[in-house]
């Protein structure tokens, strides 16, 4: 039993970050219509440039990550402006290939700057807590509650404010938002703003419980596209449950599995959604 | 207070319309005739800004907007009730109506005053303010497409099909509705295959062809041609 709740507590850490990612990974596509691969180089960037901000500048864990948040935010809204919006014309293979170039550009560029090595992020919450026979380090508590208090944040975002609305109503119908006199283009760098911005929110609070070195993206991102997958491709909510979900499966899966198996899980889950389901579990009735 | 010269708009290689001429005053009601595919609403998204112009240019109150964003269009108060309606289907009635009001986002009480016309205009649209646009019937959609567009309060409408594939009694209700718009002061660019209904609402028309206006006149005078009545009236 104790067990089972320390898994649970688990798989809420880690399903707190991947829904974060896929939270990113959903408005963009919800936007764009495309996958974006450098997704997870965006997430990449949100790591390093957290500790570089820690560790060469003395910059306190929350500053380093508000910095960061802002870094990567600009790095989408680049992307936005000098890539996707030139292709828009395009046929939709050009921006998965577009995605694909920036992922390796990200890369290359993460190992030019800061070398191929894994580095450790030191979280100043390392503190181990035990209450009610729980086990866990605070920063796996914090990991938890500030990716609610950000997911909470941005449903109030996009629910409350006339801003957040023209993301959902361009997600919809994008003529539509044209014609009741949304800037289509500011939208879109707005939504590739917030994208990024929760990449490197979700990179700085697992980086203290994971490592940062160049791949640290690529795992989290195919995970991401499986849980948007699983939740409807587009669909808020769908990836907010979904990346628990994920998270739940793996914990579980490793405890009561084989700890090799955990990243499989999520694999084999996606085989067995899409074959009962394949439209994915909160995809909307009409597209 | 709308002027098209000598508008030209191409697909690619495909001329959708060719040295389009029109003219519309403030007050009035114009109708743009023709069949399917014959320029109608390429002309309409011309002057909303969605379609880039290869030749002429269109005055609104004296400015050349030709290729000016659709945003800054809305904002100006051309604003269009696209065919298809183009509605936010997953989001409500009420959220639909809201986003109307985009460009005056900031002006919370005008835009309350807004909504309680709309829903005065259309009271189905009140009782079912909580539905989800798509769940909608047709004539239901199309009512809130309109509503929508009267949320940014235009100085010019534009009505692409408001009838098409509604049931007679709705389209007699639709078509007084937008007189009583019309009553208000704004100023209605119609787009229609309903001839005999549009014309009778009409100050004056245009017919189009294969991308040009073939005929134009007076709603009486359209009403009297007989090539017109032929083609569109089946009288």
């Amino acid at each position: 039993m104790e067990i089972l709740l320390q898994q649970l507590f688990n798989s809420l850490t880690i399903g707190s970050v991947y829904s974060l990612v896929a939270l990113g990974l959903t408005l963009v596509y919800g936007i764009l219509h495309i996958p974006n691969f450098a997704h997870g180089a965006l997430y990449m960037m949100g790591g390093y440039i957290t500790l570089t901000m820690m560790t060469a500048f003395g910059f306190n864990y929350w500053v380093a990550m508000f910095v960061s948040i802002l870094v990567v935010g600009l790095i989408g809204v680049l992307l936005e402006r000098f890539v996707f919006r030139l292709l828009r014309e395009a046929p939709p293979l050009h921006d998965k290939i577009a995605a694909i170039g920036i992922l390796l550009f990200l890369e290359a560029f993460a190992q030019f700057v800061w070398g191929a090595d894994f580095q450790t992020m030191t979280s100043p919450y390392g503190q181990v807590v035990t209450i009610m026979g729980l086990t866990f380090t605070m920063q796996r508590l914090l990991i938890i509650v500030s990716a609610i208090v950000v997911m909470i944040l941005l449903y109030l975002f996009l629910k409350k404010t006339f801003t957040g609305a023209s993301i959902i109503a361009m997600s919809q119908s994008r003529e539509g938002a044209s014609l009741v006199g949304i800037n289509i283009n500011k939208v879109a760098m707005l939504t590739f703003m917030i994208s990024g911005g929760l990449a490197a929110i979700a990179a700085s609070l697992a980086s203290p419980i994971n490592l940062v070195f160049p791949g640290m993206g690529h795992l989290v991102i195919l995970k991401a596209f499986v849980i948007i997958i699983l939740g409807g491709m587009g669909s808020i909510p769908g990836a907010i449950v979904g990346g628990y979900i994920l998270g739940f499966s793996e914990s579980l899966g490793a405890t009561y599995i084989s700890n090799d198996y955990k990243d499989i899980i999520a694999f084999v889950l996606l085989v067995i959604i899409l074959t009962v389901k394949p439209t994915g579990l909160f995809a909307k009735g009409e597209r | 207070m709308l002027k098209l010269t000598d508008v030209s708009v191409n697909y690619g290689s495909f001329t959708a319309i060719k040295h389009v001429n029109i003219e519309v005053t403030e007050g009035e009601i114009v109708v743009l005739l023709g069949a399917n595919g014959a320029g109608k609403s390429t002309t309409f998204r011309a002057i909303s800004g969605i379609n880039k112009l290869d030749n002429g240019e269109i005055y609104f109150q004296n400015r050349a907007i030709g290729g000016r964003a659709p945003d800054k269009n809305v904002q100006a108060g051309i604003v269009q009730c696209a065919e298809g309606r183009k509605l936010f289907p997953q989001m409500t009635v009420q959220e639909n109506l809201r986003m109307g009001a985009y460009v005056h986002r900031r002006k919370k009480t005008e835009i309350k005053h807004s909504l309680e016309n709309v829903y005065e205009l259309f009271p189905i649209l009140k009782e079912k303010h909580h539905h989800d646009a798509g769940s909608l019937s047709g004539g239901q959609q199309q009512m809130l497409a309109i509503g929508r567009a009267l949320m940014s309060k235009p100085k010019l409408l534009m009505l692409d099909e408001p009838s098409v594939g509604l049931a007679p009694l709705i389209v007699e209700q639709m078509f007084q509705v937008i007189e009583e718009i019309n009553r208000e002061g704004i100023t209605l660019l119609l787009a229609e295959q309903n001839a005999n209904a549009a014309l009778s609402i009409a100050d004056k028309g245009y017919v189009f062809e294969n991308g040009e206006i073939v005929v134009q006149g007076t709603a009486n005078e359209l009403l009297a041609n007989d090539d017109v009545r032929k083609a569109y009236i089946g009288a």
